[in-house]
């Protein structure tokens, strides 16, 4: 594989079903060691797109490359490349976390020491020999993770990974996500409708809504730039004027602005607005929500 | 390659207790049996077989001449008749209770309904439990074609069904050993009686040893198990939730037994797997319940259901779609 070739490729991908269309030319490209999330609400077509991915949905057109290999002729070779989750962590509930593991590795053809390292990995080692039965859903997930990352797969497809987690655990994961991709040159492909996990895990973010991508780029494109201040003043009226001086985009109501800017404008901004004599009680960041981003890309048309 | 899948399909009805079931299933019914053949023998002990076995054929021509039965009953009635007089002209005693008639009868009683139900409780949730839990997702997305994830399937499904039949045999033969008479394996039996126009043939009469005879109707019934294990294997390709899926078998087993013996007339009837399944049964001599059904009819037609049945599973399953 030259450095150079995508780890996954999407072409075109299109469901349709009767004459419902679940997802309409879909294309993306991961390259190596990126994080690429996949961001829409539920029922956009997320997960039909990854099972297309994983070959467990025939797509009516397009086609998907995994590490060169073309998913559906070269089945064997290309899914060797990937380990994944789809949906919601299921494995066998009457086996051991082990003997799931195990399971796995017998299908993958890799050794058992591969087990000690995933479960190390996800810091599952410890309830192993429990039956899966009696694990939260958060070590489900942990456990569906370890069974991904059996045979050092080159991608990794994760459907909505912080599902059950704690915030602690989200963390964990998010950590463990990044030194994969970065260490290990991990492709991590990640779909969510959390508009503030995708945020912090990805470098690039694909916006599905309707079976249609709207968006691509990078995180810092798409959702940064999104990000505005809310500010609750005394004078509405003033700050407004001041924000019209700075050139910022702003809307108001009785007593908040909000005002689209990158932070590190804020504190002068703030500054001149104290220096006028309005006084600030109260000053946040706040990030646009997914509802609001698509409300703008659809023109209006509401999520569901 | 297809070793290390059989091993993990193994270890999954293990650990899903499902042969556990079925081993209890048949412990239970073979205890419950060999107590009244218990009862019997000691009962037989002063007995007369031949006052008992012409009072049978009495009672039966008796039944004949009132005449209020349909033609299919009348016909295996007047069978076993002229079998049972067979046995009185020969001065063989039949049916005497030892542990090897007890196992080789065993092949014939639990052939046709016991056996075939606890294959298809076996089979019925070997995928569509992969279905309904969610699993199939994880399974179907490893570097394994799905064609050899069901092979695997298949083949598991076939050993667990010959592990039944010799569990069975083997509990029958270690249950019913401390009480009833252990030996006569050697003991002569006789198979191959027929009926044609009425009339007992018995040109066709062979004498067996009773191991020899017991190997035989083992290994029809064998063949029978396999077959339903493929049709097991299609209701659970088919349906997505195990239920449903065992449910169809049970409703398919008993509905097409009941059918074959309350509707005779209706011939087509003949090509239904249910009907050819106690091959045990055919070869001890209980005429099918159809004519025209030989035995060759009846392992070619089990035969044809199977490879029916398994080529529907194959072509399903590795073209459909995986939905949640």
């Amino acid at each position: 594989m030259t450095p150079t070739q995508p780890t996954l490729t999407a072409t075109n991908l299109t469901k349709i079903i009767g004459d419902k269309t679940i997802v309409e030319n879909v294309s993306f490209e991961l390259q190596q060691g990126e994080i690429f999330g996949f961001l829409g609400p539920n029922g956009a077509g997320k997960t039909t797109t990854i099972r297309m991915l994983v070959g467990l949905i025939r797509p009516t057109a397009g086609r998907v490359t995994i590490c060169g290999f073309d998913q559906r002729r070269q089945f064997e070779d290309a899914m060797r490349c990937v380990g994944c989750i789809v949906e919601n962590p299921d494995l066998y509930r009457f086996m051991t976390g082990r003997e799931n593991l195990e399971h796995f590795a017998r299908m993958l053809r890799v050794s058992r020491s591969e087990i000690e390292r995933v479960a190390e990995l996800v810091s599952l080692a410890h309830r192993l020999d429990q039956r899966v039965g009696t694990y939260s859903l958060g070590m489900r997930q942990r456990l569906g993770i370890a069974q991904a990352l059996l045979g050092d797969p080159k991608l990794l497809i994760l459907d909505e990974p912080a599902n059950g987690l704690d915030p602690a655990g989200i963390r964990e994961i998010r950590e463990l996500l990044r030194r994969l991709a970065s260490e290990r040159q991990m492709s991590i492909f990640i779909s969510s409708h959390l508009l503030a996990e995708i945020e912090l895990t990805c470098d690039r973010v694909a916006i599905i809504h309707k079976g249609r991508i709207l968006r691509e780029g990078t995180v810092r494109e798409l959702i940064s730039s999104r990000r505005e201040m809310e500010l609750r003043v005394d004078d509405v009226a003033r700050a407004s004027a001041i924000a019209t001086e700075h050139n910022l985009p702003f809307r108001t109501d009785t007593d908040r602005i909000w005002i689209a800017m990158e932070e590190p404008d804020a504190p002068p901004f703030i500054a001149a607005l104290v220096q006028s004599g309005v006084n600030v009680f109260h000053a946040q960041r706040r990030t646009q929500s997914l509802e609001d981003m698509f409300l703008e890309a659809t023109g209006g048309e509401t999520v569901d | 390659m297809i070793i290390p899948l059989v091993q993990n399909e193994t270890l999954k009805i293990l650990r899903r207790k499902r042969f556990a079931v079925v081993a209890a299933i048949l412990f239970a019914i073979i205890a419950l049996v060999t107590y009244s053949q218990y009862r019997r023998l000691r009962e037989q002990r002063n007995r007369n077989w031949r006052a008992e076995i012409q009072q049978q054929v009495a009672s039966m021509q008796n039944t004949l001449r009132r005449g209020r039965i349909n033609e299919t009953w009348a016909r295996s009635m007047r069978a076993e008749i002229n079998r049972l007089q067979f046995y009185l002209d020969h001065d063989i005693e039949p049916n005497k209770p030892t542990a090897p008639i007890f196992v080789r009868t065993f092949a014939n009683v639990a052939g046709f309904l016991l056996l075939p139900l606890l294959v298809g409780i076996l089979g019925s949730d070997i995928v569509s439990a992969e279905n309904a839990e969610g699993t199939d997702k994880l399974l179907l997305t490893r570097p394994v074609r799905r064609w050899k994830v069901l092979t695997a399937k298949l083949i598991t499904l076939w050993t667990f069904a010959t592990l039944t039949l010799i569990t069975g045999a083997v509990l029958a033969y270690s249950v019913s050993a401390p009480f009833l008479p252990r030996g006569g394996w050697t003991a002569p039996t006789f198979t191959g009686f027929s009926v044609a126009r009425g009339a007992l043939q018995i040109d066709a009469v062979r004498q067996l040893p009773l191991w020899k005879d017991t190997l035989i109707a083992y290994g029809l019934e064998w063949f029978a198990l396999l077959t339903v294990a493929c049709i097991a294997l299609l209701l659970s390709v088919l349906f997505k939730s195990s239920a449903a899926a065992i449910g169809t078998m049970l409703a398919s087993l008993i509905g097409g037994t009941i059918l074959t013996r309350i509707s005779p007339d209706w011939t087509a009837g003949k090509y239904l797997f249910v009907s050819a399944l106690p091959l045990a049964d055919y070869y001890t001599g209980e005429p099918p319940p159809y004519d025209g059904m030989s035995m060759l009819f009846c392992i070619g037609l089990l035969g044809a259901w199977a490879i029916v049945a398994t080529a529907i599973s194959f072509v399903v399953f590795t073209r459909r779609d995986v939905f949640g």
